[in-house]
């Protein structure tokens, strides 16, 4: 009797929650939450899962709820194995519950799913499945796992609602890029002002915030949490650190938002995967890769090898690496590493010491006022290498450089012009002339725009049931997607950086122009 | 290494369904290995190993579905009153090869067993091996197939098989596990070796990618492939390659019950 009298309680307990969000979770809810989706409870009590004749022991972990019943608890069937339907609406059916198999119990209660989950027994007293573990935690977690699954099912995806999807933009803060922030706001809004005249995406409308950079990473990556979860943000199109990249990847790995389309030249693709963060164009590594294959290809003096020329205390360690062993694997003789003091710098001790290295080729990692300072002291020592800048060389100081550097600086750069299709930038100008876009930062005005069209991409791609597990289903199926301004992008499940590979783009000194070498150097 | 009647005979009642002996010369029972092809069949079949008796083993009857009954020849079952079928009890792997005479098979399925791709694989290690010569010539070996993003039946399937490793070190571990990847193209060595990890899997238990043909090639030799990855088999494959002796059995089942399979392997010749 004791059973009953407690179903009709749990009844209308789920009743009064439907009407909630997942933001209405309570602590103990979330905290259920947690073991439901990745098996692991408080710290001090770790969760075992016994599976088969229970004689095997693993980790919750390795056997966590979601793995089988899914993240909205209706089950994902696979090889003749089918999950239950652990909604509460589902589990506390007032006839109960009869299974394809023929098994049938009667509604749970609180206790009998206590018994299912530590004892692998149904309302019934039947033995579940087989594959169903019984599990060994504590009485914390198990009432915190419980009061979980009454509202499993009911909770929404943050950000989504039946007429709109919240969509984030990092920008920088006011100071010397806002000018910057200001054309990144105003392009991305543009966009999805156009993406909400035609209609939105599956009658959502696009809901674009803007959250900014704060004056130190810590502080930026307080500031987006803060964004997200008041703001409700379900994805992000774009974003710019200023430094805080590492920071507010993991950030976006921990509350479960995609983003898509962080500006950096460091993009974090390395094992384990952060499944969340979607780049547009090779960073710094791939970019050196690329100029390697350049050098290799093009050199008619590869014994001599090259010089690899990186300021000291500096975060190099990859990019080095990368050229390396893009070296060895393309065979382009050896390459020599060589540092170099920056306060002070002395470009003209830097000429004479790298010069009698006697190597024609210098990849150089340093700052644009450095490399102008070495091209200087170098011609002055008649001493003319090929230096090659992964990355690129910002600003157009580069053209001051002494005229016998013409030809001889070889710069990589992840996408140009030679992308753009004519249709894509006839849109862009539409777009920039109805909605007055700034006229500056055109570059990162591109990057964001193809950011914002490929998430919008995805979103379509996704269909009417959005999740962020659909949408980074639906990014991950993305294959050679043309936004007609960036070279096309393909992600997968492995694959987080949409084109890998660069340009090749040498300065002509005398025209004051940069030329393009070859076609896009594909790296893998 | 000898394994006592007694152990073959326990194993034969306890799980009549899942034992499915291919012979010597790749020529299995058709039907059980059709029947080994299809889960929701290997779970609820309830027939015994060996459709028909063989020389050399006593012949019994049993119930189809309640193989703890036995009697005569055209007795009935005393819990559902099925008629009793013929069951051989007293044998050993040895001698359990089918006559191909008699066999219900079509040879031209199972050769494809004998002809197993040498092809180049990975493994969780990142170290490069070939399919047959390294992992299954002159081995006793026991295959199952996975893939990382599987969540419903590959961990159990793995803690299983994790379980069974435990289970043959205490013996003195000669036998070669493999979990082969049916996902090749995102299972890459760091994620099968994550995988494994999760799983605490022993030295001796190979984790295999590749190239996606290659392993298709495997998955087809070993009679597994599938058009989609959701729908393989969670299927343990057993095999004796130096006397050619192949057996499947239900990789969900205990872990006694496949390493039963595994020793009965063993003694194969």
């Amino acid at each position: 009797m004791l059973v009953l009298a407690c179903v009709p309680f749990l009844i209308q307990r789920s009743v009064t929650a439907s009407t909630c969000t997942q933001d209405d979770l309570t602590p103990q809810e979330k905290r259920g939450k947690q073991i439901y989706v990745i098996g692991g409870g408080s710290e001090s009590n770790d969760i075992l899962a016994y599976v088969g004749d229970s004689s095997i022991e693993v980790p919750g972990s390795a056997l966590p709820c979601a793995g089988c019943h899914g993240l909205s608890g209706k089950g994902k069937p696979e090889s003749g194995v089918i999950p239950s339907d652990l909604t509460w609406e589902a589990l506390t059916k007032p006839y109960g519950v009869t299974h394809p198999n023929g098994r049938k119990h009667p509604p749970y209660t609180v206790r009998a799913l206590e018994l299912a989950i530590t004892r692998g027994l149904d309302p019934a007293g039947n033995k579940l499945l087989a594959v169903m573990p019984r599990y060994q935690m504590s009485s914390t977690d198990l009432a915190d796992l419980i009061a979980y699954l009454k509202r499993i099912g009911e909770t929404k995806e943050r950000g989504v609602a039946d007429d709109a999807i919240n969509i984030g933009v990092i920008v920088p803060a006011a100071g010397p890029l806002s000018s910057l922030g200001e054309a990144v706001k105003a392009t991305t809004s543009a966009l999805f002002a156009e993406v909400n005249k035609e209609g939105g995406i599956y009658n959502r409308k696009i809901n674009l915030k803007f959250v900014e950079t704060s004056e130190s990473k810590e502080a930026t990556a307080k500031n987006v949490r803060r964004f997200i979860e008041d703001q409700q943000i379900f994805a992000m199109a774009s974003a710019f650190t200023a430094g805080a990249e590492s920071e507010v990847s993991s950030l976006m790995n921990e509350l479960q938002v995609p983003l898509v389309g962080p500006l950096t030249l460091k993009p974090e693709i390395g094992h384990p995967l952060n499944r969340y963060v979607f780049y547009l164009v090779s960073g710094l590594d791939d970019q050196a890769r690329a100029l390697v294959n350049y050098f290799a290809r093009n050199s008619n003096d590869l014994k001599n090898g090259a010089v690899i020329l990186l300021p000291e205390g500096g975060s190099f360690e990859t990019v080095v690496n990368a050229l390396v062993d893009q070296c060895r694997r393309v065979g382009c003789g050896s390459m020599e590493k060589a540092s170099y003091v920056r306060e002070p710098f002395d470009g003209a001790a830097l000429a004479l010491s790298i010069s009698r290295l006697n190597r024609n080729a210098v990849f150089f990692l340093g700052s644009n006022s450095e490399a102008l300072s070495l091209f200087k002291e170098a011609a002055k020592l008649q001493w003319v290498p090929t230096l090659y800048f992964p990355g690129g060389l910002g600003a157009n100081d580069v053209y001051d450089a002494p005229p016998v550097f013409n030809n001889k600086l070889v710069i990589s750069l992840p996408s140009s012009p030679s992308d753009q299709s004519a249709q894509a930038i006839q849109e862009f100008r539409g777009v920039a002339a109805q909605y007055n876009l700034p006229k500056n930062h055109v570059a990162s005005q591109l990057m964001a725009y193809s950011a914002a069209k490929i998430l919008v991409e995805g979103l379509k791609q996704s269909g009417k049931d959005l999740s962020a597990a659909n949408l980074i289903a639906a990014l991950e199926r993305l294959n050679e997607f043309r936004t007609g301004l960036i070279p096309p992008v393909t992600y997968g499940p492995n694959r987080r950086l949409g084109s890998r590979g660069a340009y090749v783009v040498v300065v002509d000194l005398d025209k004051k122009t940069l030329v393009q070498a070859g076609s896009w150097i594909k790296v893998e | 290494m000898k394994v006592s009647f007694a152990v073959v005979i326990f194993n034969l009642l306890l799980w009549p369904s899942y034992g499915v002996v291919i012979n010597r010369d790749g020529a299995p029972g058709y039907a059980t290995f059709r029947e080994a092809n299809s889960i929701s069949t290997l779970k609820t079949s309830h027939q015994p190993a060996q459709k028909r008796s063989r020389v050399g083993g006593k012949v019994r009857y049993a119930c189809p579905m309640h193989p703890e009954v036995t009697g005569r020849q055209g007795g009935r079952c005393r819990k559902c009153g099925m008629a009793l079928r013929p069951y051989k009890t007293e044998t050993t792997a040895a001698s359990i090869p089918t006559d191909p005479a008699t066999s219900l098979g079509d040879p031209e399925k199972t050769v494809a067993v004998r002809n197993i791709p040498d092809v180049l694989v990975t493994d969780q290690n990142g170290r490069r091996f070939h399919f047959r010569s390294d992992l299954i010539a002159g081995k006793v070996v026991a295959i199952n197939f996975i893939f990382t993003t599987c969540t419903t039946i590959c961990p159990p399937l793995t803690a299983t098989f994790r379980r069974v490793q435990q289970e043959l070190e205490t013996n003195g571990n000669d036998v070669q596990l493999i979990s082969v990847s049916v996902d090749p193209s995102t299972d890459t060595p760091e994620r099968l070796h994550d995988f494994a990890a999760k799983f605490k899997a022993g030295p001796g238990w190979t984790f295999v990618t590749g190239d996606k043909d290659d392993i298709d090639s495997i998955l087809q030799a070993l009679g597994v492939a599938v058009a989609d990855k959701n729908d393989h088999t969670p299927m343990v494959l057993i095999g004796n390659d130096a006397v050619g002796y192949w057996t499947r059995t239900y990789g969900l089942a205990s872990p006694l019950a496949i390493t039963k399979q595994i020793s009965i392997a063993k003694t194969a010749r």
